[in-house]
Order: C-alpha cells, then structure tokens, then sequence
C-alpha cells in the first residue's frame, strides 16, 4: 500500500503515456466545476430574485404574506391571494393524484399481465412529455367546458355539493379546472416513480408473505407499501413540487381574479401564474418588485417541499434499517 | 475507434468555435453598413409594426427589429437604454417620464376597442353604452336581459343566461384603453378600480392575450371581452356597437374611431390633448367611444442612432399611416401629425 503511494508522482509525471489518467483527471475537472457551478447558481438565482424584490420587501414588509390585496392601480399588494390558490389547487391535484397513481402502479406491476402492461406504462409516462401550454390550451377549450357542463353539475348533485367550497355557478375556468389540469400533470410524475418503487421490492418479501398465508391485499399493503413507503412520500413530494411551480397551465385555466373566491368553482389565482401574466406588463417599480416578491415566496415554498421530501426519505430509511 | 471518436469531436468543437467567432464578426460589422434599430414593447401595433419593419428597409434602407412584450416592458427597457425606442400603449405617468431621464413619448397609431359578446339568436346587433359596461365589469348586471341592457336594444328579445365578463390577466394596453373608458364614464368604477395596464378586476374571468379573451367569449355563452377591432373582425367575432354621447350606435370601424378625433385641438401641444375616450355630443352619432392612441418612446439624447430613429418615426406617421386601415389603425391626423414632428425634432444626438 505504501510503496503504491510512493510511486503515485512517478504516475503523474508520466502522464502521457496513460491517456486515461489524464482523462480521468479532466473528468473530475469538469465534474467538480459542473456541480460547483449548480450549487453556486442556485444561491446566486435566490440572492437576486430576494435583491430584485428588496424594494417591495421592505415597503410592505412580512405583512405582505397575509395581505389579501392586488392593485396595480392603488398600488396595494400583498400575497394571501396567490399563496391560497397555489396552495389549494396543488392540495387538491395531489389529493386525487396521489391514490390515482398509486392504483395505477399497482395495477401495473401486480395486476395486468406484462404485455398490457408495457405499453400502458409507456403511455402513462408520454402524458408527462405533453408541454403544459398545450395541455392549458386543452384546458381552455375542451376541458374547461365539459367540467363546466359535466363534472361540476354532477359533484353539486352528491351530497359533496352542500360545503361551500362546492356552491356557486359552475365555470369553465376556476380553482377547480386548474386543479384538475395539475392533477393530470403530475400522475405520470408520481405513478412512474411508484411503479418504479413496486418493481424494487424484493421478491422474496412478498413471497414470503403470501406463503405466510396473507392474501393478496395484505402483501401489498403489509409488504410493498411499507417497502416502498419513503419513496412514495418522496414521489408525491415531488409531485406537490411540480404543481406548486407550475406557472402556465395554471394561468391558462385558474381565470385569474385577484380574490379568494368562497367556491372553488370560481376563479382565482395562483403564484406562478400571477408571476407568468403580469410580471411582463409591469408598469411601476412597486408592481415589479411585488411580483418578484411573489416570486420569492413560490422559490421558499418550492426549496421547502424539497428540503422535506429529502428529509423524510431520509427519517423513513433510519426508522426501516432500525426496524 | 475511440481516438476516431474524439478527433472529430474536437474537430467538431474547433468548426464551431470559429463559426461563432466569424457571426460575432459580422454581427458586429452590421450596425456600420447600414442603418439598424430595435425596438421592443406593446403588442397592440405589433401587426402594424411587422407591416412597417419591410416597407422601411425597402424606403430608407433602416433594419427594425421589434419584439412585443408588453407595454411595461418596453417602458422598462428603453429607461435602461437596452433598446434604441420602446413602445406603450399607456402614455407615461409622470413617475416613469421622470425615470426614463429625457424622454420623448410620440403616438405613432390609434385604433379602438371592439367589445365582443357571445349571447347567440339575437336577431340584430347589439348595444351597450359605459354605464352598462361598467355595470357588468363591476358585478352590478349579471344577467343579459337586465332592464338597462334591455332599454338599449328595444325590440330584441334577450336571454336570460347569466353574464361572464372576461378580461385580460396580462398587463396590456387593451386594459389600459379599456379601463381608461370606464374611468371616464362610470364614478364608482374610477374610485373602486381606476384605469391602468393591469387592474383589479372586481367581477369576471382572465384571460392571457387577446386570444385568451377570445377565448372565453367564444367557448362560453354569455360571455363578453374587449379586444382591439383587428381582432375581433379578423376573428369574426360578434361585436356591440356603443352608443356615445351623441346618442348613436357607433361602430369601432377606422371612421368611428377618425370621428371621435374631433375634440383634440388644432394644435396639441401636449399628450393630455390626446384624450379620445368618451367623446362629447359635438363629435357626432358615428363617434367610437373606446379607443386609443399607442405611444413610442425615445430618448432625446440618442447618440449616433438619433438620425436614424428621427427618420424611421417620422416615415412611420406619415408614409406608414397608410398600411393602418386595413388592420383597423386609424390614420393619425393633421392636429397630432404638428405635434409629432416637433416631438421628433427632439430627438437628438
């Protein structure tokens, strides 16, 4: 071992005639610069957003995080508005996405037979690849409009159509629409990452589970989705993420009113939209900088869901080695 | 194989590191072979502009480049100096005008506001006047067959379907025109919502771009939206004649928006003269009460471009008019064409 440590100059200065040293060594160049350069980017992108909104920051204050205005002619802004939309539309996609995709894993890896399998995995996976924009513009003119007629007539009808969140006049563009497009937005997301989860759960364990007498059910509950469980939390983290950021789906199809409406079947709007329509069109320095203060709040938000997906996966991890 | 590999990458990386080399080259030779501008801002005359970009390399040898991205922006960039003119459809507030450090704001076109609707089996066109649309903006008049848009179409039979106004999420001059007429006409609108690029809509459903009103008026039955005529003609959506203080049903044509110019003085000596909205009784039954002028904005010490900008402004107010009509631009008259020319005057190096 130490002899090998002694003849490591002679190696270097002979450089030349190992090509692949001399790759190796550019390899790890290129590979420290590269993540040195994200991680630094990252702090550089916050510290400007944060600079460029400085000017709203300090005219309004933290009170700018519970103030539920927005007038760009009074000069009155505040964030409550876009926090609850943000935060409603994105509560509601992963409440119906979350059971959605896992059903959808399971069915894909326990259930259908490998041939059928396959292929509807594969188109599960391309309704990721379709870009958000033509997905809103779906929103807009097919989608919107059968909810309208369709979906929010029926949901009235149950007796789900007695909360307030429910009451009101249906509309083709709402908190409700907008859910429902993040919904299918984020199921590829989530169901792809759970199915991938499923297939990694040893064999032998569920094996032994059925042999143990369990039924079905009872492996995949008592079996896979302990297995898989941090992943999953971890998925719909993920999930919750990319609803949080989405920006234009969400504007093509929230309706974009400055309120918090009392249904959800009313529009509203939510933090990347708001940024996504009005940051172009600014006219003062206090409607910039308050959007940019928007901004900020979507990056806390977003950098947080992160931080906890992380930090769950991590507690879940100790709590199995442990166990 | 691999050494194959990595020579003709590196081959590669040295085509086109030389190839980016020889366009900054010539990128930067450009500027000293001919005339060349950019510009950026408004969406509103963007069609008319994308007209002008051509028919003034052709007339004056000047290369425009102009992106529409939106009023603010173009107020934005020109007060960094980024762009060589900027383009609003809101006229400066005294605010910015100060920010932008010796700026000229020169209206360069004017078109109206067509207000779209979606109410289907009526048998004749329909008509709205300001206090009724501001009724509706503010949540007042929700059905369409409300006793005061009743008056206004007597003898046309109109449903009782709930309304749906739609409105423009993105900052814009639409908005702006829009907002600035219902200021004008309704009290209670201008102290609850005021006029500006983006307001607080207080009823109603956005909508990015035009097209996005469009949009919602479209797929929604009893919705109504603002757009530019251009529009709302060129989309063949359905829109409401608006009666003006004359008492007539005006059309947002080029001869109902040239109508409502009678006001501005013979001879303007600043942008507040410019006011179009809402004209009174004198400008007669054809009069279009919603329009509005769009604005460029250079500043008065333009260095080595200010030649060129002088020119190209001034082509586009006067030879330039004439590409408007056939997208529902007004052509600018003898009144503001006075003040125009000595704003451009201004423009110095």
């Amino acid at each position: 071992m130490t002899t090998f440590e002694h003849a490591a100059p002679e190696v270097d200065s002979d450089l030349r005639r190992h090509g692949i040293r001399l790759g190796d060594l550019l390899f790890k160049g290129i590979a420290i610069l590269a993540s040195l350069g994200a991680s630094v980017l990252l702090v550089l992108i916050a510290w400007q957003i944060f600079d460029l909104a400085w000017p709203a920051i300090q005219s309004f204050g933290l009170s700018f995080i519970w103030t539920e205005a927005w007038d760009p002619v009074k000069n009155q802004f505040g964030a409550l508005i876009f926090i609850y939309g943000t935060v409603v539309t994105a509560g509601i996609a992963l409440l119906i996405a979350t059971p959605l995709s896992i059903a959808i894993a399971l069915f894909l890896t326990e259930i259908a037979p490998r041939r059928v399998a396959a292929p509807i995995a594969t188109m599960v996976e391309l309704l990721a690849a379709i870009p958000s924009v033509v997905l809103g513009l779906w929103g807009i003119l097919v989608f919107g409009p059968w909810v309208r007629d369709n979906l929010e007539p029926w949901i009235q009808a149950t007796p789900l159509g007695a909360l307030p969140v429910f009451s009101g006049d249906p509309s083709q563009s709402g908190i409700f629409v907008a859910a429902l497009v993040l919904t299918i937005m984020i199921i590829p997301i989530t169901s792809a990452i759970c199915r991938e989860l499923f297939i990694r759960v040893p064999q032998e364990l569920t094996d032994g589970a059925l042999a143990l007498g369990s039924t079905r059910w009872e492996a995949i509950r008592g079996v896979m989705f302990a297995y898989a469980a941090p992943g999953i939390v971890a998925a719909v983290l993920l999930g919750l993420g990319r609803a949080f950021g989405e920006a234009i789906a969400v504007n093509q199809t929230i309706g974009n009113r400055n309120a918090i409406p009392t249904s959800w079947f009313e529009p509203g709007d939510s933090l990347g939209s708001k940024i996504a329509s009005e940051y172009v069109g600014a006219t003062s320095v206090e409607q910039a900088s308050s959007i940019l203060y928007l901004a900020a709040i979507l990056m806390v938000i977003s950098l947080v869901t992160n931080l906890l997906a992380q930090f769950i996966v991590v507690r879940f991890e100790r709590a199995r080695r442990a166990v | 194989m691999k050494r194959i590999l990595a020579a003709s990458l590196a081959l590669l990386a040295v085509v086109a590191l030389a190839a980016l080399a020889g366009r900054t080259q010539t990128a930067s030779a450009t500027p000293q072979q001919s005339a060349s501008l950019v510009g950026t801002g408004a969406t509103f005359p963007f069609p008319l502009i994308s007209k002008w970009i051509p028919a003034v390399d052709s007339a004056l040898g000047i290369k425009v480049t102009y992106t529409g991205t939106g009023s603010g922006a173009g107020i934005a960039q020109i007060t960094a100096r980024t762009v060589d003119f900027g383009a609003s459809d809101a006229p400066l507030s005294p605010d910015q005008l100060a920010a932008c450090k010796g700026c000229v704001v020169i209206p360069w076109a004017l078109a109206g506001m067509a207000i779209m609707y979606n109410v289907p089996g009526l048998s004749k066109r329909l008509v709205l006047d300001g206090p009724v649309l501001s009724n509706i903006y503010l949540g007042n008049i929700t059905t369409w067959n409300d006793a005061a848009i009743r008056k206004l179409n007597p003898g046309v039979t109109l449903p009782s379907t709930k309304i749906t106004p739609a409105y423009r999420s993105d900052g814009s001059g639409s908005t702006y025109a829009y907002t600035n007429y219902l200021s004008a006409v309704s009290p209670q609108w201008k102290s609850k919502v005021g006029s500006g690029t983006s307001v607080n809509f207080p009823a109603g459903t956005g909508a990015r771009g035009s097209a996005g009103v469009a949009g919602i008026v479209r797929s929604t039955e009893g919705a109504i939206g603002y757009a530019d005529a251009a529009y709302s003609i060129a989309n063949k959506i359905p829109f409401a004649l608006i009666k003006n203080r004359a008492g007539g049903n005006a059309s947002p044509g080029v001869r109902g928006v040239s109508a409502a110019l009678c006001e501005v003085p013979a001879r303007v000596t600043n942008l507040d003269q410019l006011k179009i909205v809402d004209p009174s009784a004198k400008c007669g039954k054809k009069a279009y009460p919603i329009s509005t002028f769009t604005y460029v904005i250079v500043p008065t010490s333009s260095g080595a471009k200010a030649a060129t900008l002088r020119k190209f402004i001034y082509w586009a107010v006067t030879a330039g008019q004439k590409f408007g009509p056939p997208l529902y631009f007004v052509p600018l008259t003898k009144s503001v064409d006075a003040f125009v020319y000595r704003e451009i005057k201004k423009i110095q190096s």
